[in-house]
């Protein structure tokens, strides 16, 4: 049974599962910070350890689908999710999900095993290609915005011209959604969902789609769209991991793995949007998702090689596959540096400013309540 | 004093009638139009700011900052002209949003049949009877989102008005009419309380405006709230290097007796009928407010059948507030015509609830945002509140002392659900406080229990982890449907054990 197992999941010793710790704990402080579920760093991380593509997303599915229940629940209290519009995305997000299960698990079953070793090598190389496309147009996007907002020296979001049509077409039925308080069009819902559902199952990435579609797109409130987001990505999980652990893909022992880190990580992280001003939040998320789209690019000749596509000696796969892991950590490790250097300054900063006012309003009390007496 | 502020709806003669009626009244008139004209020119890009609000995309924290000033610039226009001619008929939106808790104004809400609107349309800007609906619709669309993204209010509630007129039923001299002999009513003749409230509010507004207009401070985010001289200034902890500019900038304005300035990432509001800051109760929200970086505003309420005291809602500054009025105690359970009987000159005979020296003590600690004082029923409350403000936290403990312990229980019960409902952030009492945000036995257990199970749970799925895997890696249906159902059952779980822990864990590390 190991043997077969084997072929599937890999062997744990101690220096692997402090790497996965690890990268669930960066994960963490970027998910955090970012506010997506931080599969752009954990599902590829995961891959440079050795484990399959289609594993690493499924593990990483099951992952976030319990981090998403506790996030969601605590936005619920606050009143950010609308239910009504997570509903009808979670209806399309389903199909989509289905979708790219359907593609990866026929790419892993049908592609690779040929030429190279790598039996999953047509999976690693769609999951790499879509990660790539995808994560290069948001990285992009953000910092132009950010780069924009610091040589105009305002933070000035996103382009808005996108939104501007959609709004004007108005594509009936138009659904009202009361928490929100959007009206929404049928079509462009069902669209955004898919969109969201697909890329939720073949990256794990969903919120890249869903946060900003339901910000620019619906015109919902970012607080409503995170939440709203949460709650999708719990129900999006769940199908998700259903799914995939249906197909035996689900490696239990790296989602409890990834959940010591990040959930540390996450609080970290959330503290650090408080004290770090917004442009340098996007500033770095943008560098970060950059290199981590750059890691997969380098590792994309290795999985050419295993489809025979490529001729190139396969003792090559080592450095391949070490430079993209050399560049994932270390654009993990930068940012959540930066991210902790920031959080450290800010609370020190905050907290010697914090003593000199009470200092100050102190004396300063003293002295107006003493001028009140005199005048009574 | 009287302050009539006329909400136009779209199209329907709203501003005809208010011209009408401040002819009758011989009361200056001023207009939304005008104000917009001038804050463009004193340099608020409104037309940006109108344009961001209403199209749905990312709002920036300059917008952000833009809307805070142009709110302060329209409270600063009309509070000047209303506290110079005493009377003041304003035309606008929902422009009585401005002044949230202050009692006494005549709100009238202008309204017509989409018919009329639709020809005066046609009439004036030379459209068919489609593009006329169509444009009356995207307008009304635009200003009902404006007012919401504004005041978080939906403007067509009739609640927000005392009175609706419909000008396609009743022609402009009669409702003006109408109108002027409503205006002679007492309920709506301003109090000596209202006018101090509106010198607190102009001061706050002085304020706001001439942070947004400085080039040291202009992008700073601050909540300013005044009190007879005495300035609060609330701001975000990483914009401390910059906060302080703002005592070399504020200090040159007339009126300022003092300031304090406190950093928050946002706001506890604290609602009871007296405080004590001896008790255990004010440590722990002085706890949680320093662990969260957030300001504690004080809301003391009186409930309508409370005769200690009685007056319209006043905003109070920390540790400076001289609040009781000097006469004998106002008896709101009898009617008085709507004109309350307080009077502004500090005595310090009655007794304020414990507020002044709660609020010396969050001052020194540096988390004080505030306080104001309700008096009459709980609709006072959300009338009163900003809904723009961010709260994080409602505390409401300690009211209606003068009922039984049972009815007592039921009336804050009541008060705290319908607050939660409305204000959608969790509604606690003092007693929750403890086991919801602090560090206590109870949650020690609690961490050692998840910890515990936790563990276990690493420790068995490691030491079988080939068996768990090849379980949950089959090949058969029945047995795809079994490792389904357990990773959908146990993921959760673990993340709720181990969630909780961690969240417990930095709870006592005091790194929430």
């Amino acid at each position: 049974m190991h043997e077969t197992l084997g072929q599937l999941f890999i062997p744990l010793d101690l220096s692997v599962a402090v790497q996965v710790i690890i990268l669930g704990f960066i994960g963490g402080i970027l998910s955090g910070f970012i506010g997506s579920g931080g599969a752009f760093f954990m599902t590829p991380g995961m891959m440079n350890l050795g484990v399959q593509g289609i594993v690493a997303v499924a593990t990483n599915i099951a992952h976030k689908f319990g981090k998403a229940m506790m996030g969601s629940r605590k936005h619920g209290e606050m009143g950010n999710v609308d239910r009504k519009l997570g509903l009808f995305l979670v209806i399309t997000s389903f199909a989509g999900i289905r979708l790219a299960v359907w593609i990866t698990s026929l790419l892993f079953e049908g592609a690779g095993g040929g030429h190279g070793e790598g039996k999953g090598a047509g999976a690693n190389l769609y999951i790499s290609l879509v990660f790539i496309c995808v994560l290069s147009l948001v990285a992009i996007s953000m910092l132009r915005d950010a780069l924009r907002a610091r040589s105009e020296g305002e933070d000035a979001g996103p382009s808005r011209r996108i939104t501007e049509v959609l709004a004007k077409l108005r594509l009936r039925p138009l659904i009202h959604f009361p928490v929100s308080d959007v009206k929404i069009s049928l079509w462009i819902l069902l669209v955004v969902g898919l969109a969201t559902g697909y890329l939720a199952g073949t990256i794990g990435v969903g919120g890249f789609i869903g946060v900003p579609a339901m910000i620019y797109v619906f015109g919902v409130s970012t607080t409503v769209a995170a939440g709203t987001e949460l709650f999708l990505a719990m129900f999006m999980g769940a199908f998700g991991a259903l799914n995939y652990a249906y197909e035996g893909y689900v490696d239990i022992r790296l989602t409890l793995l990834l959940y010591l880190g990040s959930l540390v990580g996450v609080y970290l992280g959330v503290y650090g949007t408080k004290v770090v001003r917004e442009v340098m939040i996007r500033l770095v998320t943008g560098v970060i998702i950059i290199l981590c789209v750059l890691s997969r690019g380098i590792a994309i000749p290795m999985y050419l090689r295993q489809l025979g596509v490529l001729e190139m000696d396969p003792h090559w796969d080592f450095y391949f596959n070490g430079a993209s892991k050399v560049l994932l950590f270390a654009a993990g490790v930068v940012g959540a540096g930066i991210i902790l250097i920031n959080v450290f300054r800010a609370y020190r900063q905050r907290a010697k400013v914090r003593a000199s006012l009470a200092t100050v309003a102190a004396s300063a009390s003293h002295e107006q309540i003493g001028a009140a007496k005199a005048v009574a | 004093m009287q302050l009539i502020c006329i909400s136009r709806g779209s199209f329907a003669a709203g501003r005809e009638l208010a011209e009408k009626l401040s002819r009758k009244l011989d009361v200056p008139c001023v207009g939304r139009e005008e104000l917009v004209d001038q804050a463009t020119e004193s340099g608020i890009p409104v037309g940006k700011l109108e344009m961001a609000m209403i199209k749905p995309h990312l709002f920036t924290e300059r917008l952000a900052r833009q809307k805070d000033h142009f709110r302060a610039y329209m409270t600063k226009a009309i509070c000047e002209r209303l506290l110079k001619h005493e009377r003041l008929v304003y035309h606008g939106r929902t422009g009585h949003m401005l002044f949230r808790g202050i009692d006494n104004i005549f709100r009238v809400r202008v309204v017509a049949e989409m018919d009329y609107r639709i020809r005066a349309v046609m009439q004036r800007l030379h459209l068919d009877r489609d593009k006329a609906r169509q444009y009356i619709e995207e307008v009304e669309e635009d200003r009902k989102r404006w007012v919401k993204e504004f005041y978080g209010v939906n403007w067509e509630e009739a609640v927000h008005y005392d009175v609706i007129i419909n000008t396609s039923q009743m022609n402009l001299d009669n409702a003006s009419s109408a109108l002027c002999s409503m205006a002679q009513l007492p309920e709506f003749q301003l109090s000596p309380a209202s006018r101090r409230s509106l010198e607190d509010l102009l001061l706050a507004a002085r304020v706001r405006v001439a942070l947004a207009q400085d080039p040291r401070t202009s992008e700073i985010n601050v909540k300013v709230q005044a009190h007879r001289g005495s300035v609060t200034v609330t701001y975000m902890p990483q914009q401390a290097r910059l906060a302080g500019r703002i005592p070399e900038v504020v200090e040159s304005l007339e009126g300022i007796g003092g300031l304090t300035c406190t950093p928050a990432n946002t706001n506890i509001l604290w609602i009871q009928e007296r405080y004590d800051p001896g008790e255990e109760s004010f440590l722990q929200l002085v706890q949680i407010a320093s662990k969260w970086g957030a300001a504690i505003e004080l809301l003391r309420f009186t409930p309508e059948d409370t005769t200690e005291e009685g007056t319209a809602a006043v905003t109070e500054g920390p540790g400076l507030q001289t609040p009781s009025p000097s006469r004998a105690p106002v008896h709101f359970s009898k009617y008085n015509g709507g004109i309350e009987d307080d009077s502004d000159e500090p005595d310090g005979s009655l007794p304020d609830g414990g507020v002044r020296t709660t609020l010396k003590e969050l001052t020194r600690v540096g988390v004080a945002g505030g306080a104001r004082r309700i008096h009459g029923g709980q609709e006072k409350i959300l009338a009163a509140l900003d809904r723009t403000t961010p709260y994080s936290l409602v505390v409401v403990d300690s009211l209606f002392l003068s009922k039984g312990h049972a009815a007592r229980t039921r009336a804050t019960r009541e008060l705290r659900n319908m607050l939660e409902q409305r204000l959608k952030v969790p509604v606690v009492g003092k007693e929750d406080l403890k086991s919801h945000f602090l560090f206590g036995r109870t949650q020690m257990l609690k961490l050692l229990g998840c910890l515990a199970a936790v563990s276990s749970i690493y420790a068995v799925v490691f030491k079988f982890q080939w068996q768990i895997l090849g379980f949950l890696s089959p090949t058969e249906t029945s047995g795809k449907i079994c490792a389904a159902i357990a990773i959908a059952l146990f993921v959760p779980l673990v993340a709720y054990l181990y969630g909780t822990a961690t969240g417990l864990a930095l709870k006592l590390l005091k790194m929430e």
